[in-house]
């Protein structure tokens, strides 16, 4: 299962080609999110599903370390914090111990392909994904629609917005699920903290 | 005894011969395949006592036995692709290969589901499992979290099914979810930094062992590899199968045999042209060797219903060992003149070839004594190929050496004169007390600096390059290695299953701790019914009060048609053994269950990766019915094992020897027959310390033949110089003739392939230079100053 939804979001993620790497707008949109090295940012994030009769929703900040992985930490409606290094997960507790959780692969996945995507390397995403991408450096969209059949018929498309920060990212299931996250108040996210540097293990 | 007896004698036993032969002939070729083994699992010894242990190590190896796992890389992520659907069009276009698997056939993610949904009340993942059994655990906290994972959820099982995500999350450690391969544009795919690296497999349509499947199939992905090479430039294709092992140890054996067999034939020939100078006793001694080589091979077949190919190797040096007896004989001839009498020549060397196979045997006895297949049928078939060649001189031979021969060629013989003195003068009296003592002194820092190897890789030499390329596909893949497993076993099903957990859990730790990559067992597939109860009861707490279960869902926004339908679904069933080995998702993992027997059940657990052997064994210590099985440490253990009674087993043989020489030669003399044959394997101890060679137990075992065949050339010395004394010189020249000719074939084994027949071949080579140097010196009180009065004293 893990695989499943593993590959669903690497396609998710990956694979258009190489081609269309070639557009400019794509270019100056990865080369302009590169340049910050560590970002913080406040989230809200907003889920709906056919299950449910009203939206879910969760806020919360983000520390995202290019090269290292990001810290999701959920500040309502429950306190969590969930490193997200590379192909690995881990749960803090309140008392900064970590404590890696086994079988979060597809979550692990989207950040790592947020991470590389953000550090300028679309070569994971673009062998999964066909990407269009829209606007002005200024305000731009990039849309990834899966290209494999198998991946298509769970997950309709992933949409990440943004400025010179991602702004916002919008996953589509086929089922009708919808996923919503924006990002406020986002900023280069100055020295990190002793617990921060720890759970992302970076130096 | 007559002409015309002998000539009936030699008629009848040249039509035993031939029915021999034809018995032969027959089981080779009369029952469709060659029965030639060249599957190195066959050599080893069985070292389990516990003989489920020694199944499950066969089924394991055989298991993807036939089967080619490819990799095919590319740093072009589509010329990786294409490449590899290349590769399985060019493949599946073969008739060898049964199934060829590169895009993989369309698959529905929720039929992959269904079948669990009807078991997920049963089924916990450790982590909930844990979690629900604290005290505190809250529902809406955990479905709070779960409704609010990052970027997704219910992915694999829709939420209406799965709300607090229990079944996801143990399907998400399900070791196909594990897989570092991906299925990606329809190929199974993993990347490795840049690299993009895609997995076809194919199964023989036959055995891996299988001659003709070998070649087809190598000759088939040779064409193809070379094709997407050129096609796509920059792919490199990975693969490995017992296939690649065995077509290697064939290739690797069959150039042993014809290097050591046409090598050793041909310069056995040219030595037996230049002394007897004339092609007719070559033919006789080709024609008495041939006869033992029909013989062991027949009997071999006879006893053991097919021949392993590295027999065949050893056979094929034994010729140096079988053309001793008729050269004796034809020396005879060559020394008797004009005088010659075939019945009277025969009377004459019997005691000597008599005494010489008695020796002999008595070696290959005991090398057959060791409990190894590959060596039992050695011993086999040097037994009855040397009793065969030895009969034939008896029995065929003197028919059709009626006629007086040439006598040996005289530069031989006088330079085997010249040796013979050189090598014996010193060896007189107090001089040869003294030499033998300097030459022990010699050997002495040679000995100090002998060291062992028992590794099991002597026998099977597996090359480097496959082998790496195995280690780049596990590490890739995250294929298991097959060599370490825990075989577990209980009485019934359900005991074997809860005696895996206990060892997975500790498994497990280990993994956690960051020790071991990973394991695949059973148990974490289909967890015990017990198992399954205890979690189904943890779950029974939430669900005992529907009401609350309910009003939790519904404050978390769950629509009420989805809650009733998911508490409508409670209970649920236990997830079965039978049901999941029927499963198609289970198929890759169905050989870990070893089924049931009167005994009981068994299923196996493999650690994913060369874990250290003592942790391994640690993790089963005080487990019922947990056996770590490592094949190749068992079997490297037994070779230690015989090793050290190879040791002790030389000492015996030569303290056997003893009486028999002395109630040949008396008393006082038979240490001096000895003693070449004995200083001999001392200074090739020696020799083997200073070249820096590990003993191994191939090492002893040449020994042993050392001793055999030094000792032949001590008695043919002993035997037959009284009857050339008019010829000084001969008789040690027909013993050098013998020297060489085993030098030629055992000799020539030193080149072989595999480790082990190299240290085997480099010994005798040693052993037999040595010995048949130090045999003069053994007549030194008798030959140097007079011949004659040697005579005199001569033997019985």
């Amino acid at each position: 299962m893990r695989r499943l939804i593993a590959f669903l979001l690497l396609s998710g993620f990956a694979a258009a080609a190489f081609a269309q790497a070639d557009q400019p707008l794509l270019q100056s949109v990865l080369a302009e999110l590169g340049k910050h090295a560590a970002v913080r940012a406040d989230f809200t994030q907003t889920r709906e599903n056919p299950a449910l009769d009203k939206p879910q929703s969760s806020e919360g900040r983000l520390l995202f370390v290019l090269g290292h992985g990001m810290l999701w930490q959920t500040t309502a409606p429950y306190q969590e914090t969930l490193a997200l290094t590379g192909s690995r997960s881990a749960r803090i507790d309140a008392d900064g111990r970590v404590h890696p959780v086994r079988s979060e692969r597809g979550v692990s996945q989207v950040s790592q392909m947020l991470q590389g995507m953000l550090g300028g390397k679309l070569d994971e995403a673009l062998r999964q994904f066909n990407v269009e991408a829209s606007g002005t450096p200024a305000q731009w969209t990039l849309r990834f629609v899966p290209r494999q059949e198998r991946v298509a018929r769970v997950l309709g498309s992933i949409t990440l917005q943004g400025d010179n920060y991602l702004q916002g990212i919008r996953i589509a299931m086929q089922d009708g699920a919808r996923t919503d996250i924006r990002f406020a108040h986002t900023r280069d996210a100055g020295p990190l903290d002793a617990l921060e540097k720890r759970a992302l293990g970076s130096p | 005894m007559t002409s015309q007896a002998l000539k009936l004698r030699a008629g009848l036993f040249a039509v035993a011969t031939v029915l021999v032969a034809a018995l032969g002939a027959w089981l080779l070729f009369g029952r469709g395949a060659l029965p030639i083994q060249t599957d190195l699992l066959a050599l080893l010894p069985a070292t389990e006592q516990n003989p489920l242990a020694e199944a499950a190590v066969e089924r394991l190896a055989h298991a993807n036995g036939d089967r080619m796992v490819l990799l095919v890389e590319n740093a072009d992520d589509a010329r990786a692709k294409d490449a590899a659907r290349a590769l399985g069009k060019a493949l599946a276009a073969q008739p060898v290969f049964d199934t060829v698997t590169a895009e993989l056939p369309p698959f529905d993610l929720a039929q992959m589901v269904a079948p669990y949904l009807a078991h997920r009340d049963w089924l916990l993942a450790d982590a909930d499992r844990a979690a629900l059994a604290q005290p505190g655990y809250d529902p809406a906290q955990a479905l709070a979290q779960r409704l609010n994972e990052p970027f997704l959820t219910g992915v694999g099982v829709p939420l209406a099914d799965d709300p607090f995500g229990w079944l996801q999350r143990w399907l998400a450690q399900q070791p196909w979810s594990r897989s570092p391969l991906l299925p990606e544009d329809d190929l199974l795919v993993a990347h490795q930094g840049d690299v993009t690296c895609v997995l076809v497999t194919a199964t023989l349509k036959g055995s891996s062992y299988d001659d003709a499947v070998q070649r087809h199939a190598l000759a088939a992905l040779h064409t193809a590899e070379l094709q997407i090479e050129h096609d796509y430039p920059g792919t490199k294709l990975l693969r490995t199968g017992a296939v690649f092992y065995a077509a290697a140890a064939r290739a690797g054996a069959e150039r042993d045999v014809h290097m050591v067999g046409w090598i050793s034939s041909l310069g056995i020939a040219l030595l037996l042209l230049a002394v007897f100078r004339s092609p007719g006793p070559l033919l006789q001694a080709f024609l008495s060797t041939a006869v033992g080589v029909v013989a062991a091979t027949t009997v071999s077949l006879l006893v053991f219903g097919q021949i392993h190919l590295l027999t065949l190797v050893f056979g094929a040096a034994l010729l140096g060992e079988a053309v001793d007896y008729s050269i004796q004989y034809l020396s005879a001839r060559a020394n008797a003149g004009a005088q010659w009498q075939a019945g009277r020549g025969l009377r004459q060397v019997r005691p000597a070839l008599l005494l010489a196979l008695a020796t002999s045997l008595l070696g290959y006895t005991l090398l057959g004594l060791v409990p190894f297949p590959a060596l039992r049928q050695m011993a086999v078939f040097a037994i009855s190929g040397m009793s065969a060649a030895c009969l034939s001189v008896f029995w065929l031979l003197p028919a059709l050496l009626q006629r007086p021969a040439k006598p040996m060629t005289g530069a031989l013989v006088r330079g085997a004169r010249a040796l013979q003195h050189a090598l014996a003068r010193p060896a007189h009296g107090w001089r040869g007390a003294l030499l033998a003592a300097t030459l022990l002194l010699v050997a002495l820092p040679g000995w100090m600096q002998l060291r062992h190897d028992d590794d099991v890789h002597q026998l099977i030499a597996q090359p480097a390059g496959l082998l790496a390329q195995e280690t780049q596909i596990r590490a890739i893949t995250g294929l298991g290695n097959g060599s370490q497993f825990y075989l577990v076993q209980g009485h019934d099903a359900e005991q074997t299953l809860q005696r895996e957990e206990a060892l997975e859990a500790r498994l497990q730790a280990l993994v956690d701790d960051g020790k071991l990559e990973g394991w695949l067992g059973l148990a974490g597939m289909l967890p015990s019914q017990q198992r399954q109860a205890r979690d189904h009861a943890l779950l029974a707490r939430l669900f005992d009060d529907p009401a609350h279960l309910r009003r939790t869902l519904a404050d978390a926004g769950f629509r009420a048609a989805a809650i009733d339908a998911w508490l409508a679904a409670w209970p649920g069933t236990p997830l079965q053994l039978d049901e999941w080995l029927k499963a198609p998702l289970s198929t890759p993992f169905r050989q870990l269950w070893m089924g049931c027997h009167a005994q009981g059940c068994a299923s196996l657990v493999l650690p994913q990766d060369d874990a250290d052997d003592a942790l391994l064994a640690h993790a089963a210590a005080g487990l019922p019915g947990v056996q770590l099985v490592d094949k190749p440490a068992s079997v490297s253990a037994l070779f230690g094992r015989y090793r050290g009674y190879a040791s002790v087993w030389l000492l015996a043989a030569m303290l056997l020897i003893v009486p028999v020489f002395g109630w040949r030669y008396g008393w006082r003399r038979a240490p001096r027959v000895l003693a070449p044959p004995a200083l001999g394997i001392a200074l090739t101890l020696a020799a083997l310390g200073y070249l820096g060679q590990p003993l191994t137990l191939f090492h002893w075992m040449a020994l042993m033949l050392v001793l055999g065949v030094g000792a032949n050339y001590a008695v043919f010395l002993h035997e037959g110089e009284p009857h050339a004394v008019d010829r000084p010189g001969a008789m040690y020249a027909s013993v050098l003739l013998s020297a060489l000719t085993a030098l030629l074939s055992f000799g020539l084994l030193s080149l072989s392939s595999l480790p082990a027949l190299r240290g085997f071949g480099l010994t005798l080579l040693l052993g037999i230079a040595f010995t048949a140097l130090l045999v003069p010196a053994s007549r030194a009180g008798s030959v140097a100053p007079c011949v004659r009065r040697q005579h005199s004293s001569g033997t019985a």
